[in-house]
């Protein structure tokens, strides 16, 4: 370990009380929610401000010291997995809202305040902050930025970089900046939609400002219970054909309906899949479109409509499908959440590659997704008790990624690559595309100290020219090595 | 910018010229129609322009999937027109010149009226593909609208001016054409009364697509896009909202509405003698900012009034307008905003002060170190 006795005094008096260094405190760290990818931080910091922030990350840099930022851990993709050698910066102090600007839309937040509570902040004034990933309640602001986050309303509203407006951020020289603008077109180029999803490797992010949006007139929701998810996705399709962009579109599947039932008890149709269309939006528009919904629904098959009347009956639904993650748990002693995209026209035939390979591994799939835009969360259901299963599982949820590369889509909609999935960044991308994105990392972290080895999936020393092998410096000092 | 143009038709082939470009030292200027050019000021001393105009191969539609992959050559004129056999569009319109090109849209980040629903490129972008200086064409993000693997390269290109590489093509999320469409036209006593409006405006139950500023004289155009019935609805229920401000407010559809819009997106065409610089300020402080140009040669304002984006017009003495633009821009800074040039003739050019540089502009400067490292392309934008 590198982090010797004097570094770890600066370290304390760089952020006062917030240093820990007992090897059982530190455990507490050494993963986010992708639990079996561990790594026990070489020390833990958890700063009170921006300027300790910087601090540390000052000192990381001159000792070339790597370092991992931290939000609250709910990470999917091992993102914020600590280095043995290096400092993990929790974020979860800085958790005050520091600016509400009701006139204007905008909320200035520190990352540790969680998805949720701008939302809370704001209700009372009829305003919300879009971005709603299942987590929202425990995951924070600074993780949602890394990973660029959606949910299940990104279909119509966007990702976390259409709501970011500025950020403040330590670079990894300990510089602290302003990135964007709370104004719009900063001037400049755009750093902040590539710092926005950059999980951790280009800056710290210490305050951003956000915009929220007024609260729609009228929300409708339906829950229509279908044979199949053929008939769910032609039902999708005739809404978008239609020129309807719903605010959400969401399905499950049998697995995941009997799971979500076995917890929650949402009152699910008894059918093979259900599908949720969420429309919101001017009370008149509303009931135009939803009208059009309902029949395109039942003309695609749909054995079942239910529409919720209020927010009691919408909530209901929505407590099924947020809790179809956990509830697994119900029918499973282990499952593994993969995040894969395909284009959504190409749903059925990826479901149809998935359902095959569930019958030749033997383990059961479970299927739920955000059917609008062909995100799939297969949920693959293993006994880690039974030897060899858990790799099974892994090798299972590796081959859905490759189906939904050979269908034209992603290896992540919203989790992130973080350390899980770089090893893929090579099926999805050419060398040269790697390389460009190369660039950007060796622009703000030249020394390659800021959430090293995610991401990408061989880690390039930036000054790295074609041509025969040649140690880099860092490399020399011991700080990198090549694999 | 001089010297003759090279017409690449493949996106290897303008890697090639660029590759060739650096080997040689000599510097190169992409340009589309170059209708946006004078956005990005760069006194370069001599450039060989490379016109991407011949790069109009690769148009793909997938209309079930909202998503459409786009030449950076094609006009968004054309590729709309073909987009609209299926009843889609991609949501920008920047301004009634249909000379403008997806490379040219994307590297100025250029955005109309309808910013106020869909944002900028940025907003829209999902996947790119550029040819860089050191001869490569390489790919960030996809054909799918929901993908956070690797940096997203698309958005860093948007409003990069041609600094960084040259867009070859890119893929866009698109939108339904919109059912019916009504416009609420409200002529206001003050400038500061129209602003007040919109504002509130986006804080009742409407949801305009486009909320437009007309000045000095003035005005508020109101446009609503969706069903018919909505559409009507949304329009009554917007002039009885701020109604009463207004000196006279009329809903207008069909034919006057388009005549209508199309007078509004040609309000900022420049002629050379002209001035044009483009001001974003928190929305409140809008009001602030237009106080005080009484005196000024202001022929026209326009913009996105509820997001702070206002684009101003200058015609006269270049003395004149040097000191408006001056006094205005200090306004600008001292609430926090920014202000660009977007046209002018030398002689008031020259005589502007430069913006202050972005707070983040050396990470500018070192971005455009790595990708190109040679200085082939065009001075990368750093806010002055």
């Amino acid at each position: 370990m590198r982090l010797d006795s004097a570094f770890l005094e600066r370290l304390r008096a760089a952020a006062p009380g917030g240093l820990i260094t007992e090897p059982a405190a530190r455990i507490a760290y050494e993963t986010d929610a992708l639990v079996h990818l561990r790594a026990t931080p070489g020390a833990v910091v958890l700063p009170a401000n921006a300027t300790e922030v910087q601090a540390v990350v000052r000192l990381c840099h001159e000792a070339g010291v790597p370092f991992v930022a931290r939000g609250h851990g709910t990470g999917l993709s091992g993102g914020a997995l600590p280095h043995p050698d290096g400092v993990l910066i929790g974020l979860a102090r800085l958790n005050r809202i520091l600016d509400v600007d009701i006139p204007n839309l905008r909320v200035t937040v520190e990352p540790g305040v969680t998805n949720l509570e701008i939302t809370k902040r704001v209700a009372p004034f009829g305003c919300y902050y879009a971005p709603d990933p299942s987590s929202q309640s425990v995951c924070s602001i600074g993780g949602n930025i890394a990973e660029n986050s959606g949910g299940a309303h990104c279909l119509k509203y966007g990702f976390t970089v259409h709501h970011v407006l500025e950020v403040e951020a330590v670079l990894p020289d300990g510089t602290l900046t302003t990135i964007g603008s709370s104004c719009l077109d900063a001037p400049g180029l755009d750093l902040l939609g590539v710092v926005i999803g950059s999980e951790g490797t280009l800056a710290v992010v210490t305050r951003a400002v956000v915009r929220i949006l007024r609260k729609p007139e009228a929300v409708m929701t339906l829950l229509a219970g279908c044979d199949s998810i053929d008939t769910a996705g032609e039902a999708v399709s005739a809404i978008i054909g239609h020129g309807i962009v719903p605010a959400a579109v969401e399905m499950m599947d049998r697995l995941t309906i009997d799971a979500a039932e076995a917890s929650v008890a949402p009152g699910f149709p008894n059918t093979n899949a259900v599908l949720i269309v969420e429309l919101d939006g001017p009370r008149v528009e509303v009931d135009d479109l939803f009208t059009v919904v309902e029949r395109l629904c039942q003309e695609s098959g749909a054995r079942t409509v239910e529409i919720a009347y209020d927010q009691a009956q919408r909530e209901r639904i929505w407590k099924g499908r947020k809790a179809a993650f956990a509830a697994m748990g119900r029918v499973s002693p282990n499952y593994y959440v993969q995040d894969g995209v395909v284009p959504r026209t190409r749903l059925s035939e990826v479901l149809g590659r998935i359902r095959a390979l569930e019958a030749r591994s033997g383990l059961r799939i479970g299927n739920v997704f955000h059917a609008g835009d062909g995100n799939l969360h297969p949920l693959i259901c293993y006994d880690e008790a039974i030897a060899g299963q858990a790799a099974q599982a892994e090798a299972v949820a590796s081959e859905i990624l490759q189906y939904c590369i050979d269908a034209g889509g992603s290896i992540t909609g919203e989790h992130g690559v973080g350390a899980d999935k770089k090893a893929y960044m090579s099926t999805m991308f050419a060398e040269a595309d790697l390389d460009a994105m190369q660039l950007v990392r060796c622009a703000f972290d030249p020394s390659g100290i800021c959430n090293p080895g995610k991401v990408f999936p061989t880690p390039r020393l930036c000054g790295e020219v074609p041509g025969p092998y040649r140690q880099h410096p860092a490399e020399r000092a011991g700080l990198a090595e090549r694999f | 910018m001089n010297g003759p143009a090279s017409i690449p038709a493949t996106a290897h082939d303008v890697a090639d010229l660029l590759a060739e470009a650096a080997r040689n030292r000599t510097r190169v200027v992409p340009v589309g129609a170059g209708t946006k050019v004078a956005w990005h000021h760069d006194p370069a001393p001599t450039a060989a322009r490379l016109s991407t105009l011949g790069l109009t191969d690769g148009f793909l539609h997938d209309a079930g999937d909202l998503v459409a992959t786009l030449p950076a050559g094609m006009t968004l004129a054309d590729a709309n027109a073909r987009l609209a056999l299926a009843g889609q569009w991609l949501p920008l319109d920047p301004s009634s010149d249909k000379r403008s090109t997806i490379g040219g849209l994307i590297a100025a980040n250029a955005s109309g009226p309808r910013r106020h629903r869909f944002g900028t490129p940025r907003d829209l972008i999902v996947g790119i593909e550029v040819a860089l200086t050191d001869g490569r064409v390489v790919k960030a993000g996809g054909r799918v609208v929901k993908n956070v693997a690797g940096y997203d390269l698309s958005r860093l290109f948007c409003g990069s001016h041609g600094s960084l590489g040259v867009v070859t093509s890119a893929t866009f999320k698109l939108a339904p054409i919109a059912f019916d469409s009504r416009t609420l036209v409200l002529q206001f006593p003050t400038l500061a009364l129209a602003l007040d409006s919109a504002r509130a405006l986006v804080h009742s139950d409407v949801t305009p697509s486009a909320l437009e500023l007309q000045g000095p004289d003035a005005r508020l155009l109101v446009r609503f896009e969706t069903t018919a019935r909505a559409s009507a609805a949304m329009a009554d229920a917007a002039r009885a909202h701020v109604g009463q401000m207004a000196s006279t407010a009329n809903i207008v559809g069909g034919d006057d509405e388009a005549a209508l819009w199309h007078e509004h997106e040609a309000r900022l065409t420049a002629t050379e003698d002209e001035t044009v610089v483009k001001v974003t300020t928190l929305p409140t402080r809008a009001p602030l900012i237009l106080e005080g140009l009484g005196n000024a040669p202001l022929r026209a304002i326009s913009g996105a009034a509820a997001l702070g984006v206002l684009a101003l017009r200058f015609r006269g003495e270049a003395s004149a307008v040097v000191s408006a633009v001056d006094a205005l821009h200090r306004r600008v800074l001292s609430q926090q905003g920014h202000l660009s040039v977007r046209h002018a003739p030398p002689a008031v050019r020259e005589h502007l002060p430069p913006p202050p540089p972005a707070p983040a502009s050396a990470v500018m400067h070192a971005v455009k170190r790595c990708f190109d490292p040679n200085g082939v392309l065009r001075r990368v934008p750093d806010g002055r």
